[in-house]
């Protein structure tokens, strides 16, 4: 191999080879980075919610009539929805996973505990929300229906009986003896049952650190006159009953609103619409980062071929084979790649760990960088590959001609 | 050493057929200097290109230290060419990137050498060219004369069998130009066959046997080795006795 030549010549052409390494080197550290992004962008958006996303919708009824009782309304509305061709659970909540609203409290293990335990979300729920949620039971059992308290915002939170998910539970009792234990959702109030537990059901806030805390308490818990529903329809059937659903409460009572059912699809869509559009904006910038190195790769290469032509023929005409003019070029990008990707490994760390610590970002995993150095590597290979063929096909009788 | 029987080159373009080589018959010996002159445009530089396996040719028959080269692939040619050809340049061709030592270590890098003995051979030609402290030097770095000697050291390292020169002293002044075709009678004196292109009928005269290509074609070939015009040395071992 002419490395050792290869290198002192390019020593002689510093600029050029600085301008391409630095651009392998910011290419490597954004590309790793923006990928490490959109993975993990990617990994929060397949989250499952613990929810039956597509049979599931949801929506608000908004009273508005003098002497409106929505305990009265929610009652009704529930005998409604639950007669309805296709709806297989209705129940009333106060949120949804994903929707970025909800109720949340510290439930801690002690009643006069000064910190929580572990972060919770409320569902308030009756003994159809588990079915409506269409979360699963671990162990335990869902409410019964002498368990639905009807609560107002004034009242304590303090139930007899709570389920909770399996991620709560394990972080409340490691040993994994959460069922049966007793807990407290506020300050000073009587202590509360865990009677069941389901294996998921996540928060309505995406960005929580403990999305996966969730609490269901057996209340039906509207909001003023505002109730929300949550309506589980059989498999295929959703879009069908959503527009029953919006004519029936409709005619069932004239002194309220429906708000608009949403399902629980496009409450995720929503949810993560952030999400995507940030992934689609690094996908561009690193599809355009690339572009642009090869592209950089190919100029400065196809430049040095065109500028090189006579060298090249003196080469042939000393004894260079195709094959050899070939890999001359080859290892040249190669090492000027792997100057820059030098470089670009501590800029991705570097970078990396900036992000670590002005944006709570995690820190770049190591494997990023070396598939990373492999792909520019691969990437510099194939961009000069037809300058390196053009150089590789210049007559070793340019050598005697004028050029 | 070198023989050309009837051979022919023809360049093509689907508009015109041009007639480079016509009928072209050389023979040259082991050992010989040889100068080829003509004039402009007549065939001196395609004779050079096909002797030095630089292009192919279109007709005849070209057998190189006894190898016939015709139909030879274009990696046997250069094998071929590195093994038993070394070439001086009219602009030297040295490569400006790459200092003395690494100019006269390319050829000899094609030819796989192991890095010891490339280390021997390439001090020896520069050496022998009068250039062992220049070794470090950048062709940027050196008179003309020395990059020409430059060259002259890539171009024997190898050990050649045969040496083309093509117009050597072009690009010098006189006395850099005679001291470089001092160094060129020096190296046939130990053998090695050298045939030099060249315009300059001083020059010429200074070689064993002459060939003059007009339109392609040999019009004038000195049959057998003539005495060479004495060199300085030559003169000067000549008033010695």
């Amino acid at each position: 191999m002419e490395i050792r030549p290869i290198l002192s010549a390019l020593m002689r052409s510093k600029v050029a080879m600085i301008l391409i390494g630095l651009q392998v080197a910011l290419t490597l550290a954004i590309v790793c980075n923006a990928l490490f992004i959109i993975g993990e962008r990617l990994e929060r958006m397949q989250r499952p919610s613990g929810m039956n996303e597509a049979d599931t919708f949801w929506f608000g009824s908004n009273g508005f009539g003098q002497g409106y009782d929505p305990f009265t309304v929610l009652r009704a509305d529930l005998a409604l929805l639950r007669q309805l061709p296709g709806v297989a659970a209705a129940s009333t909540t106060n949120s949804v996973p994903m929707i970025g609203g909800g109720w949340g409290t510290g439930i801690t293990l002690q009643p006069k505990q000064k910190t929580a335990t572990a972060d919770t979300a409320i569902y308030f729920v009756d003994d159809k929300g588990l079915d409506a949620f269409g979360t699963h039971l671990v162990a335990g059992r869902n409410f019964k229906p002498e368990e639905i308290a009807d609560l107002t915002m004034g009242n304590r939170l303090a139930p007899v009986s709570i389920i909770v998910t399996q991620a709560l539970a394990d972080k409340l009792f490691p040993d994994g003896d959460a069922l049966g234990k007793q807990v407290h959702l506020d300050e000073d109030t009587p202590a509360s049952t865990i009677v069941g537990i389901v294996d998921r059901l996540q928060q309505p806030w995406m960005d929580s650190r403990t999305v996966e805390y969730s609490t269901l308490v057996p209340a039906h818990m509207p909001y003023g006159n505002s109730t929300r529903y949550l309506v589980r329809t059989e498999p295929g059937r959703r879009d069908e009953v959503m527009k029953t659903v919006e004519q029936k409460l409709a005619e069932s009572n004239r002194s309220r609103i429906i708000g608009r059912i949403r399902t629980v699809e496009q409450t995720r869509r929503e949810a993560y619409a952030n999400d995507r559009a940030m992934m689609i904006i690094l996908g561009v910038v690193i599809v355009a980062l690339l572009a642009i190195t090869a592209l950089g790769i190919v100029g400065m290469a196809s430049f040095w071929v065109t500028q090189r032509t006579k060298q090249i023929g003196t080469r042939r005409a000393l004894g260079a084979t195709r094959g050899a003019i070939l890999r001359y070029f080859l290892t040249e990008n190669f090492l000027i790649t792997s100057g820059g990707l030098v470089f670009g490994t501590l800029l991705a760390y570097g970078f990396s760990l900036w992000l670590l610590t002005h944006y709570q970002a995690r820190l770049l995993p190591w494997y990023y960088v070396p598939v990373g150095c492999l792909c520019l590597w691969a990437l510099g290979q194939l961009a000069v590959l037809g300058p390196a063929t053009r150089a590789a096909r210049v007559p070793p009788a340019v050598v005697t001609r004028s050029v | 050493m070198l023989q050309m029987k009837h051979l022919s080159k023809v360049y093509r373009t689907h508009m015109v057929e041009t007639h480079a080589l016509r009928d072209f018959s050389i023979h040259v010996h082991d050992g010989e200097f040889v100068a080829v002159t003509g004039p402009s445009g007549s065939g001196k530089t395609t004779f050079l290109n096909i002797a030095g396996l630089l292009e192919e040719f279109s007709g005849g028959e070209y057998w190189l230290d006894g190898v016939d080269v015709r139909g030879m692939g274009d990696d046997a040619r250069s094998r071929l060419r590195n093994e038993k050809i070394g070439f001086i340049f009219q602009s030297f061709n040295l490569i400006p990137d790459l200092n003395l030592f690494d100019n006269v270590d390319v050829p000899l890098r094609y030819r796989g050498f192991a890095a010891a003995e490339r280390r021997k051979r390439i001090e020896e030609a520069l050496a022998r060219v009068g250039l062992a402290s220049r070794m470090k030097h950048y062709p940027s770095e050196l008179s003309g004369g020395q990059q020409q000697r430059a060259a002259i050291a890539r171009a024997l390292a190898g050990s050649p069998r045969l040496l083309l020169a093509d117009e050597p002293t072009g690009n010098l002044d006189s006395l850099m130009a005679r001291g470089v075709m001092e160094l060129l009678e020096d190296i046939n004196r130990q053998g090695t066959t050298i045939i030099m292109v060249t315009h300059d009928p001083e020059l010429a005269a200074r070689a064993q046997r002459n060939v003059h290509i007009i339109d392609g074609q040999v019009t004038d070939f000195d049959a057998e080795p003539r005495l060479r015009v004495p060199t300085r040395d030559d003169r000067a071992a000549l008033a010695a006795v």
